[in-house]
């Protein structure tokens, strides 16, 4: 299996640990993944807000590369996915459009023609739960994990269309893969609040605080998402959102291929999980 | 097959949950359910409902915590989506609750007001001979008329859970749009303004509201159409504002997020105050402030690319 | 009176305040009801009954009267009308599609499709100020669909002879809906939301004010007004299931007029829509067949060739009812008993434009019955759709009654413009038009009469309602709701339905008089003050059996066939002794059934081929 890469941002910077997991990780499954070269950030649904043919030019742009590798695409980050699959749709379903789109991205020598698919490596994997028989050397038992989806893995459901929105259960699916036992709780499709920080921060602390403290309530020893946005918000400021709703519950949030490489037999250390700010100690080595 | 819903009641402060049994027939919805449980098994068992259609958007509940037009919800996909014989009814969220099933509707209607929802005809058309639009200008706003009012989109709005005292409901964004994008609408910052001062750049983008709208509306598209035209008038930036230019005066820069200079390109000098949150960061490796964000290879392909988009009509 | 409501007031507030404080989101505030009403201190000037189309339109429309109070009362909240449900679009001879189009067309038209039984002076008013309503619809931002020309678009519906329909898309009916309410909120109309209307009561012969009941609170309260408009809507689900209409279809404001001595005029002209879904009777648009789509029987046969060959499925509605149920019961359709059906296709017509055209019928069609009308036919069934019979409005300009102060509009009206058969797309704009004229009468009205006060009245009328409530919701055995009405619906659409014969009629009388008695030993089932849904069913119910009662003695006396009327032991359409208008007025505790003349102008009565 291989894939075009799209990393996204935060895994060039502050969440860079999860590009760690995710080659280490796709490398011991026999994942080929290679970087799509010189991608863009994909907007990540802020530059979408100041101009919608700027934003699909952007990602047309994106898409074309990695058409031109002949590769589909995987993403690790729910709002790239989100942002990549919108415009393909835009671009896939308005001729129009896509004849305006491709005149600008001509000016740069590109051409955008719909042949290459964007999925996530969560996606992937519980597609391909084979890809995972024999691998998993070091099974999580008896580790209860919150599986946190990220609203933008999920919805809207016309473009995320990959399981139903309301009952999901792919991470589930992966959890239990892994040996570990998947912890139903009530904030588990709802939002951590990470787009909003700049323009409602009390309201993004207060549910970042309800996420963890939901997942703790209901028996959880760690969080894990297929969002690197998400693990950010629940990790950084996590003690932000304790202050929020006068909670005490601290719980490590882990990338998804993070959970993944611990089952596979990997130390925390090489998955990079002594930069998270909350409750690292508590992840079992 | 017999099923049980478990329905969240209300009457005068005091709340329950009763469960009803009742067996599943073929082609019933959760609004025939409830008739079925109102006329044979608990005739206090209250709720408003009228079209049975699906237009009249008086019957949306929630099903397991979403919300649902219940007339046109079918029980036996609900039993197969979440693999249950039991399913928990409540009201919409995000309302006041008047008696079990029934809410208030009378605070959104309120709230609807402040972004003046009614066209605002320019000066070339007149009543006696009404407006002219082609038929690609009636496109652009047509989705949005089609809203019933159902309320669905309130419900499990991750901002107006949060709080709602300073944000709007997702459908009165989406009205907002309607006006904005109509083209026979004469005055665009009527409309849009107060749709600025009142929440517009506070909405979380969970996409719940576009998950949920029965009709196939999208208030969170809406909610970002309404923030591009902000740019478009160049009204007075915000931090909502400087935070989405932050991103594409990067992706121009260097292709891609500069993750250190995005507090104080968003915040501006406030961001002085989060050196505690930063040195938290620091401490651990996150934050990596004297690390130059590189330049993509291909930068002035991008470049090219935003100006020629900048350019089209 | 104002101590009781002070009283009341301050009870139901100090519990609200209590609800609040203790139990967070599950608290009720009272703000559904203007301050005024609510303390007993409010006189309306004009008080519209009905939130619809007709309702709001007539109250923007008193509302320019500067000083005039006027308010929309409403059972539900504003948008949740019947309106909203019509599809088809809406008439006016604007031509924009056909130039040759013209309000005098409009009018034959429609005097034709009622089957001669339209006032003609009223229908050339209508139709003249048709066009008018449809430029002001679009100045105020409704959103119809555009020709390429910039100006609305406008299609042909069943039974006219040039395109004189404009439509959104196939929900045309919620597009006026909303803008009218859009149009209210601008202009800050009053709105008394979830309150059932009880009673209305007279003083000197003149209209005083009416009883409802707040249904947030469970107040029964005295609302006096100088003047009425009642804008209530049909009362279809007299027929219950085999209906198009929504719940709230109960002829609230119409039994209420009659039991007041005001007649109601041509009862027995119940519009059965040909193409209701079988399932459930919703409706599947008029403009289906507008775009092309046939009617199959059992053999995949286009019947409609035998009925109206010119017009074929674009025929008027009763023609094409009639025709449907004719197949039916001589076998040529699906289905068993009340789910038999025939089939409409549109499979000719390609995905393309069903999708652009007819994007709710597709929906309807997959949710209600599981079928993709892209790739198959869907079962069809004729349902009671329209009341063209309704309150007896004696002057079509200011839609008075015969009793001062009382004005009616809208589809709970009988002007009479529809006579015995509606057109597709002249209800939508009947509204309207009517709602208008309406608001304006009555504003005026409202302006140069003084207020007939009857406190006494009022509060008896109050008391006799609080003694009903308490008896009905106090019983804990007897017939259920449910149980009596499913009884009047079944007789209803067995003896009163499409086709009418003399003892079917008698059954259905004597039917409906023993269901009256059950309904005085009704158990409600639920005693809460608040927000009594039962109770609103338990009124309404008791509304739609005064009226099946009307209509059947209308379809009694009628000894004809006209239009939707069927007698099949008097098929022709007689004339000669029926180019008369039924009106039936309460007589104590009987019936009275009197005639009045058709206004015949320029069209001498000829007979009906399409």
């Amino acid at each position: 299996m291989k894939y075009a890469l799209f990393p996204g941002c935060v895994l060039r910077g502050a969440a860079s640990e999860a590009f760690l997991a995710t080659v280490k990780v796709t490398e011991a499954l026999g994942i080929d993944l290679v970087e799509i070269p010189s991608w863009t950030c994909c907007g990540a649904s802020h530059l979408q807000d100041v101009d919608d043919l700027t934003a699909l030019a952007v990602n047309a742009r994106n898409l074309a590369i990695a058409e031109s590798m002949g590769l589909p695409i995987m993403t690790v980050c729910n709002t790239c996915t989100l942002q990549l699959r919108r415009a393909k749709e835009s671009l896939d379903t308005d001729p129009a459009l896509k004849a305006k789109i491709n005149a600008i991205l001509a000016k740069s020598g590109y051409e955008y023609k719909g042949t290459a698919e964007v999925t996530h490596l969560l996606w992937v994997l519980a597609s391909n739960p084979q890809l995972l028989e024999g691998k998993v050397v070091k099974p999580l038992t008896g580790l209860k994990a919150a599986g946190f989806y990220g609203c933008h893995l999920l919805r809207p459901p016309t473009i995320m269309n990959y399981e139903d929105s309301l009952n999901p259960q792919s991470l589930e699916k992966i959890i239990r893969l892994l040996g570990a036992e998947p912890v139903n709780f009530d904030f588990k499709l709802k939002c951590c609040g990470f787009h909003a920080f700049w323009t409602a921060e009390k309201d993004v602390m207060k549910v970042t605080g309800q996420t963890v403290d939901s997942a703790a309530k209901a028996g959880a020893e760690v969080v894990v998402t297929p969002c690197p946005l998400c693990q950010l918000q629940l990790d950084m400021y996590q003690p932000e959102g304790r202050t929020a709703i006068q909670t005490s519950a601290e719980l490590p949030i882990l990338h998804l291929p993070q959970l993944i490489g611990l089952a596979l037999g990997m130390s925390k250390d090489d998955l990079g999980v002594k930069r998270h700010i909350s409750a690292a100690d508590k992840v079992r080595s | 097959m017999p099923i049980t819903l478990k329905i969240q009641r209300s009457l005068e402060g005091k709340q329950w949950t009763q469960d009803y049994s009742l067996e599943l027939e073929k082609g019933m919805t959760v609004l025939s359910a409830l008739i079925k449980i109102k006329e044979t098994l608990d005739p206090t068992l209250s709720f408003t409902a009228s079209c049975r259609s699906g237009i009249c958007g008086a019957c949306a509940v929630r099903v397991n915590g979403n919300a649902v037009l219940a007339c046109e919800t079918p029980l036996g996909d609900l039993v197969k989506r979440y693999q249950s014989e039991t399913l928990t009814i409540a009201p919409l969220a995000n309302f006041v609750v008047l008696r079990d099933l029934i809410v208030d509707w009378k605070p959104k209607y309120t709230n609807l007001k402040k972004i003046k929802p009614a066209l605002q005809p320019k000066d070339e058309f007149s009543a006696a001979a009404g407006c002219k639009q082609s038929p690609a200008d009636f496109k652009k706003y047509q989705k949005n008329s089609e809203c019933i009012l159902c309320g669905s989109c309130v419900s499990e709005c991750s901002k107006s859970t949060a709080n709602s005292n300073d944000f709007l409901e997702p459908f009165v964004f989406a009205k907002a749009q309607k006006f904005v994008a109509d083209s026979r609408d004469k005055d665009v910052l009527a409309h849009l303004d107060p749709a600025v001062k009142e929440g517009l750049w506070k909405c979380f983008n969970c996409q719940q509201c576009a998950a949920k709208c029965p009709k196939g509306l999208n208030p969170a598209e809406d909610i970002e159409k309404l923030r591009i035209m902000t740019f478009k008038k160049k009204m007075s930036s915000n931090a909502g504002s400087d935070h989405a230019q932050a991103f594409y005066d990067d992706i121009r820069d260097t292709g891609r997020l500069d993750e250190t200079k995005l507090g104080f390109k968003t915040e501006g000098v406030k961001s002085a105050l989060r050196v505690p949150f930063a040195y938290r960061l620091m401490k651990t490796g996150k934050l990596a402030p004297f690390e130059k964000t590189e330049v993509i290879p291909e930068i002035e392909k991008v470049r090219t690319i935003l100006s020629a988009a900048k350019e089209v009509k | 009176m104002d101590k009781m409501n002070r009283r009341t007031f301050l009870k139901v507030g100090a519990a609200a305040g209590a609800a609040v404080l203790t139990s967070g989101c599950f608290g009720w505030f009272g703000d559904n009801i203007p301050a005024a009403v609510r303390n007993g201190t409010a006189l309306y000037d004009v008080l519209i009954i009905g939130s619809g189309g007709a309702g709001m339109r007539a109250a923007l429309e008193a509302a320019k009267q500067k000083g005039l109070k006027v308010a929309v009362m409403t059972k539900m909240v504003p948008t949740r009308s019947a309106t909203c449900m019509a599809q088809g679009g809406i008439n006016g001879a604007a031509r924009h599609t056909d130039e040759k189009d013209s309000p005098a067309s409009h009018a034959f038209d429609t005097i034709k499709g009622g089957d001669y039984l339209c006032d003609q002076d009223a229908v050339d008013f209508y139709t003249e100020r048709a066009p008018e309503v449809l430029w002001e619809l679009d100045y105020s931002g409704i959103a119809f669909n555009r020709k390429d020309d910039g100006r609305f678009d406008q299609r042909k519906m069943g039974g006219s002879t040039y395109s004189r329909t404009a439509f959104s898309a196939d929900i045309t009916g919620h597009a006026v809906l909303h803008t009218m309410f859009e149009q209210c909120l601008k202009h800050e109309i009053d709105f008394i939301s979830e309150c059932q209307l009880l009673e209305i009561v007279t003083a000197k012969g003149k209209f005083s004010g009416v009883v409802a009941m707040d249904m947030r609170s469970g107040n029964i309260m005295p609302i006096p007004a100088k003047s009425v408009i009642v804008a209530t809507g049909g009362y279809g689900r007299a027929y219950w299931v085999r209906t198009s209409n929504p719940f709230s279809s109960t002829g609230d404001g119409i039994a209420a007029c009659f039991n007041v001595g005001i007649p109601v005029k041509d009862p027995e002209m119940v519009q059965f829509h040909p193409t209701g879904l079988a399932v459930n009777g919703v409706l599947l648009s008029e403009a289906s067949r507008g775009e092309g789509a046939y009617l199959l029987n059992k053999d995949g046969e286009r019947f409609m060739a035998r009925y109206a060959p010119k017009a074929m499925e674009l025929g008027p509605r009763d023609l094409v009812a009639q025709a449907i149920e004719k197949e039916i019961n001589e076998g040529r359709g699906i289905g068993e008993g009340l789910s038999s059906a025939v089939y409409m296709d549109f499979r000719h017509l390609g995905r393309a434009k069903i999708m652009e055209r007819l994007p709710q019928v597709y929906q309807l069609a997959l949710e209600f019955e599981g079928v993709d009308i892209a790739e198959q036919p869907v079962p069809i069934r004729t349902s009671c759709h329209y009341s063209m019979g309704g309150i007896d409005v004696i002057d079509y300009k200011t839609c008075a009654t015969k009793m001062p102060g009382v004005f009616a509009a809208g589809e709970c009206s009988c002007i009479s413009v529809h006579g015995a058969n509606r057109l597709g797309g002249n209800s939508l704009v009947e509204i309207l038009v009517f709602g208008k004229s309406a608001g304006a009468g009555a504003a005026e009205y409202a302006k140069s009469n003084n207020y007939e006060e009857n406190k006494e009245a009022l509060q008896s009328a109050v008391e006799g309602w609080n003694k009903k409530f308490s008896e009905a919701t106090g019983r804990s055995t007897g017939p259920s709701i449910a149980s009596i009405r499913d009884k009047m619906a079944l007789t209803m659409w067995n003896n009163a339905g499409v086709f009418r014969t003399e003892p079917g009629l008698t059954q259905a009388f004597a039917d409906i008089s023993a269901l009256q008695e059950e309904y005085k030993q009704c158990a409600v089932g639920d005693s809460s003050k608040t927000f009594n849904i039962s109770f609103m069913n338990y009124v309404e119910l008791g509304n739609l059996l005064v009226l099946a009662k009307v209509i059947i003695s209308g379809a009694m006396a009628r000894k004809e066939s006209r239009g939707s009327h069927s007698r099949v032991d008097f098929p022709k359409r007689d004339d000669k002794n029926f180019l008369q208008h039924t009106l039936i007025t309460k007589d104590g505790d009987k019936l009275k059934t009197e005639y009045r003349p058709v206004v015949v102008t320029k069209y001498k009565p000829e007979e009906r081929k399409y």
